[in-house]
């Protein structure tokens, strides 16, 4: 069995999804109701791939919101308790999406091994940084050139390119794709320039530096909200793709020569019978999700159950190979550019 | 074995301690140890009279009271190592709604509402504060804390067994003693606060440790999540 771990993108949205779900004792309450609230499983799903697999999993959501991020206890609580509440269920292999495997990383949580009476097993979860990787470096090669953009000649920005999924990108983009120049922006110096040095070359900017020469920008970090970008500055026409979260790019940008695409998030060949992806809001929830999700689902497809992305900068190309042709096979394929969007975006 | 000894630890260290020599910690341990004290002793006292009941399971009953007495002790002695009073007479009022609920329920000779009261809802409250008192707990506490739990589990488990099999029978009942009862622990919570706050406990993290074990439980006893969900409201209102 496979195991998501997920969370609704504002206390808003949550409350609405509970009132949904009918879990109206929680919708009614405050913020502090839902920082005492404990997780939830909330679905239950049986999924067939493309080479006729049947898998069993289960959506789990940890009832932690964005706005509980300043709250270090909270949060760390609401993933861990979600964790165990996996493992008590007997799931194999668990994905961690969302701001969940951040907090994991962030707030040391390998420290805390023991939740009551449950010693947390790692090898049950994944990151899913792996596919996430894979499928934005895939959505870049595909869609680029949909645009015009030659990527052997294209200039191409990694912001957040020293975290887990950025880094990944940049060793694939480099050995891989072979594009004409990264650009690597992040806010410590230090990690750039070792990443640097690793890539054997790239070129470190500030971001309002990288996004005019930038005919393709990655973006793989959480930017705060109030972040504000000079449009006319940006080049024409110029494709980024949002792997961050939350995924809310096009309301700043998209629009004349400006292409957003959601990054990091495939699609499956046919309709899968639940109603988890309307809480973490995919365009077509009957087929979209994250790509961290549809990791644990592949784990599961090929009975790897062990923790294949876990940690920071442990992405190697061969595990990207493996993900990627386990996700092809099962009958992924990842989020392109659409018809209508591409001349919404030119009007 | 050792390495996870060694996690727990220095997880507790980023927690901080709180000072447990502090006269503040030793004024709000008065009472928190004497509810806990007047706890396990209300707990010896219910599975007695439960036996009562059920005289063919009086003796497996009877076990699970002594190991209550004995939780008594242990809790006794923690005050005694700190070197603070506790304030049973606090206590005593503390319980008191809740104790005379069990009584009605007893001469109504009530099975299910004694069960929840005793077995589900005190056990689980008692899990609860006891998880999250083993993590800011002085060391000699924890280890007495930490068998303690291991005892509850065994008592909650019990408690679910008996309203797993009579599910049929006393659904209904259960639904209306969750009502009564569970709005009772919620204002204990509520009472204690503060001084749970002083031992580092947060109310927040009790709330969440023993909707968790409650959920669990009812869970257990064959009730499906969206009428876990109806009954879990009852906290709330
Ligand atoms: N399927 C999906 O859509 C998935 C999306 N994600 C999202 O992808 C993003 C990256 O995840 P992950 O690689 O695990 O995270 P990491 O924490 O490993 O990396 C974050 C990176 O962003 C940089 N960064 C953070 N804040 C800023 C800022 N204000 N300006 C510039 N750079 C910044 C960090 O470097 P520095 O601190 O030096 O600035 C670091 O390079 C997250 O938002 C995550 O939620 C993750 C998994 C799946
Ligand atoms: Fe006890
Ligand atoms: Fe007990």
């Amino acid at each position: 069995m496979f195991g998501l771990i997920g969370h609704s993108t504002s206390f808003k949205d949550a409350r609405q999804k509970a009132m949904d779900l009918g879990y109206d004792h929680i919708a009614e309450g405050d913020l502090d109701v839902w920082c005492s609230a404990p997780p939830q499983l909330v679905e239950h799903v049986k999924v067939v791939s493309a080479i006729g697999k049947t898998i069993e999993g289960a959506y789990i959501d940890s009832c932690f919101v964005p706005e509980m991020l300043s709250r270090f206890k909270t949060a760390r609580r609401k993933v861990l308790n979600a964790m165990e509440l996996a493992q008590k269920k007997g799931i194999n292999i668990t994905a961690l999406g969302g701001f969940t495997s951040i907090i994991f990383e962030n707030f040391n949580l390998l420290e805390n091994k023991q939740v009551r009476n449950t010693t947390l097993d790692w090898e049950r979860f994944t990151t899913g940084n792996t596919h996430t990787a894979w499928v934005i470096c895939r959505q870049l090669e595909i869609n680029a050139p949909l645009l015009g953009i030659d990527l052997q000649k294209a200039r191409v920005a990694v912001v957040g390119a020293t975290g887990d999924i950025g880094s990944a990108v940049c060793r694939w983009l480099s050995q891989r794709t072979g594009v004409s120049e990264l650009l690597l922006v992040a806010r410590q110096q230090q990690p750039l320039k070792d990443l640097q040095k690793d890539l054997g070359g790239g070129r470190v900017l500030r971001l309002e530096e990288a996004l005019p020469e930038a005919d393709a920008v990655i973006w793989v970090a959480s930017l705060p909200k109030n972040l504000q970008i000079d449009k006319s500055k940006l080049r024409k026409p110029c494709l980024m793709i949002d792997g961050g979260y939350p995924k809310n790019l096009d309301e700043k940008f998209s629009g004349s020569g400006i292409h957003v695409l959601k990054g990091g998030i495939v699609e499956f060949f046919e309709d899968i019978g639940w109603n988890m992806m309307e809480i973490a809001e995919m365009d077509v929830p009957q087929r979209q999700m994250f790509a961290c999700f549809a990791e644990a689902m592949l784990l599961e497809f090929e009975n790897c159950h062990t923790n294949f992305s876990w940690g920071r900068n442990n992405i190697t190309l061969e595990k990207m190979d493996f993900i990627g042709e386990a996700s092809l096979r099962h009958g992924f394929s990842v989020l392109r550019l659409q018809p209508n969007n591409l001349q919404a975006a030119f009007a | 074995m050792q390495t996870l000894t060694n996690q727990v630890a220095s997880a507790d260290e980023l927690d901080n301690l709180p000072d447990f020599s502090s006269s503040q910690y030793k004024d709000a341990y008065s009472r928190i140890n004497a509810i806990v004290i007047e706890g396990e002793k209300e707990a010896h006292d219910n599975y007695m009279s439960i036996g009562t009941l059920i005289p063919d399971k009086a003796d497996e009953l009877k076990k699970l009271a002594v190991m209550e007495l004995k939780h008594m002790r242990g809790f006794t002695a923690c005050g005694k190592n700190l070197g603070v009073k506790a304030d049973i007479p606090f206590a005593e009022k503390f319980f008191s709604p809740l104790h005379g609920n069990f009584q009605k329920a007893f001469k109504e000779e009530n099975l299910t509402t004694c069960f929840l009261i005793q077995a589900i809802l005190i056990e689980a409250f008692a899990i609860s504060a006891y998880h999250v008192y083993i993590r800011v707990a002085d060391p000699f506490a924890k280890k007495i804390t930490e068998n303690v739990v291991k005892d509850e589990y065994l008592h909650l488990n019990y408690g679910q067994q008996w309203l797993k099999a009579n599910l049929d029978t006393c659904k209904e009942e259960l639904m209306k003693a969750n009502k009564e009862n569970l709005p009772l622990i919620k204002s204990m919570l509520d009472q204690v606060a503060d001084d749970a706050c002083s031992l580092s406990m947060d109310k927040e993290e009790l709330m969440e440790e023993f909707m968790i074990a409650y959920q669990d439980s009812l869970l257990e006893i064959g009730l499906d999540s969206r009428e876990i969900a109806r009954m879990a409201l009852a906290a709330l209102v």
